[in-house]
């Protein structure tokens, strides 16, 4: 059911326990090794100050007490705040907080890395991107280019796909959260209750609002998947414990 | 802005489902198709009323539908993204229809006199944007509830007050037209698991 694309390698590297594929377009051969490297620097870098497993990050040093969270470098405090505007947004279902109290930032940093990295690709040439990392995906607007598509795994067989969706111009971005891949990784807000649902992407205009809503979808239910897609301009495709889907209008096929 | 338009359409639903209760508690058996253009937005909400009570009638549908219409001059004048226009949009189209089933909701309440409390769902209307229906419950002569059964979307991408996701079959999902695939969504997968992900298989096969 997934198609190949030619010409168009993709370039591939670990980070953040995951690995990033990126594809380049219409790069030339030098700006596309410079391009690369650019982006490996900014996922390293969210990486290393924000990590929780790595000792030495600024995050982890919070964490242990070493150093107030006042003392932190603003790009900290500025993360610090977006995730708890996030919280807000999410009448708390996403919060940046452990269930021990230590701030934990993993469910923005990898969607800010891979915002910065398309920041920094469409700044070094108009060509036509795309980044996933860890099944979190981000394509270039440029008009004209033949559509980017993303296929979305089926959480019951990994081996095939729900949907190819079309991305790019207005809803470029695309983030998906459940279990199927790294067991329950998502707290609920659901009185201890398991989520109702296995997978769920999002589809935004920006990977920062697809991930947290695509976090917060699968912690919060039905209800908040009710209220995210209302307030949101967004999409969202959900699939239940028994595989059903729940999908907004603009994923329906039309006739 | 979105939130705003749609706090705007639903208000004048709900002041158009009230107005239709009270009229139509004083209704006569003859009634009549009235017609109230909406004032900028080309659209129009036929609402079916009793006689005397048509002219209230008509002013209180053209009233929801410049609020409706407001919401959407709002956003407009703020040049906001184009979803905020499109959920104006939607916002409008939903607040007229709503008023037409409402009324005729209103209409089953005056034909049922003895009946002061209880679920009356109005008939599906038609919209530019597909079919409206909405079901208004009364508890002792007052409005409690006023619930949409069927929302409507606009062609393509949805929009705002219409964004609610639904059950669907496999085979309903939005399929693109290109067979060529760059990316695979799913959750997280580790580094390990990479290597045995459909995204590894695509990227190898990109060469």
């Amino acid at each position: 059911m997934v198609g190949d694309y030619e010409g168009m390698p993709a370039r591939t590297f670990a980070t953040m326990g995951t690995v990033v594929s990126l594809r380049l377009g219409d790069f030339a051969a030098a700006v596309d090794c410079a391009a690369v490297e650019a982006v490996e620097t900014v996922f390293r870098r969210w990486d290393e100050r924000f990590s929780l497993y790595r000792e030495d990050s600024e995050l982890s040093r919070i964490a242990r007490g070493d150093i107030r969270l006042t003392e932190a470098s603003k790009s900290l405090r500025t993360c610090y705040a977006l995730a708890l505007d996030w919280r807000e947004r999410t009448q708390g279902v996403f919060t940046p907080h452990r269930a021990d109290g230590v701030i934990d930032l993993s469910g923005v940093v990898k969607a800010l890395a891979i915002a910065e990295a398309g920041a920094v690709l469409t700044v070094s040439s108009p060509a036509n991107w795309s980044i996933n990392a860890g099944g979190d995906v981000l394509v270039g607007g440029n008009a004209g280019h033949p559509e980017w598509v993303v296929a979305i795994v089926d959480p019951g067989n990994r081996s095939e796909v729900i949907a190819n969706v079309p991305l790019g111009y207005l809803l470029r971005a695309v983030a998906t959260s459940g279990s199927a891949e790294r067991g329950e990784h998502i707290w609920t807000a659901l009185n201890g209750e398991p989520s109702p649902f296995r997978q769920v992407s999002v589809f935004a205009a920006d990977i920062v609002t697809a991930d947290v809503l695509a976090t917060a979808i699968v912690a919060g239910g039905e209800s908040t998947l009710n209220e995210m897609t209302e307030r949101f301009a967004v999409d969202a495709l959900a699939v239940l414990r028994d595989g059903q889907l729940l999908v907004t209008p603009g994923l329906r096929r039309t006739a | 802005m979105r939130a705003r338009a749609v706090a705007l359409a639903t208000l004048a639903s709900v002041s158009i489902v009230g107005i239709g209760w009270q009229l139509g508690s004083s209704a006569i058996e003859a009634s009549q198709s009235l017609t109230a253009s909406s004032g900028g937005t080309a659209m129009a909400a036929t609402v079916t009323a009793t006689t005397d009570a048509a002219a209230r009638a008509a002013a209180a549908a053209k009233g929801a539908a410049d609020v409706a219409a407001a919401a959407k001059a709002q956003a407009d004048t703020a040049n906001t993204a184009a979803s905020a226009q499109a959920a104006a949009d939607a916002a409008a189209a939903n607040a007229a229809a709503a008023a037409q089933a409402a009324a005729t909701a209103a209409a089953a309440t005056a034909a049922q006199a003895a009946a002061q409390s209880g679920t009356f769902t109005g008939a599906v209307v038609q919209t530019q944007y597909g079919n409206m229906q909405v079901s208004v419950t009364i508890a002792n002569g007052a409005i409690t509830e006023v619930l949409p059964l069927q929302l409507t979307n606009r062609g393509g991408r949805s929009v705002g007050i219409s964004n609610q996701a639904a059950p669907i079959l496999r085979s309903e999902v939005l399929t693109a037209q290109s067979a060529k695939v760059q990316n695979v969504s799913g959750a997280t997968y580790t580094s390990e698991g990479y290597l045995r992900s459909l995204q590894s298989a695509l990227d190898t096969a990109g060469f």
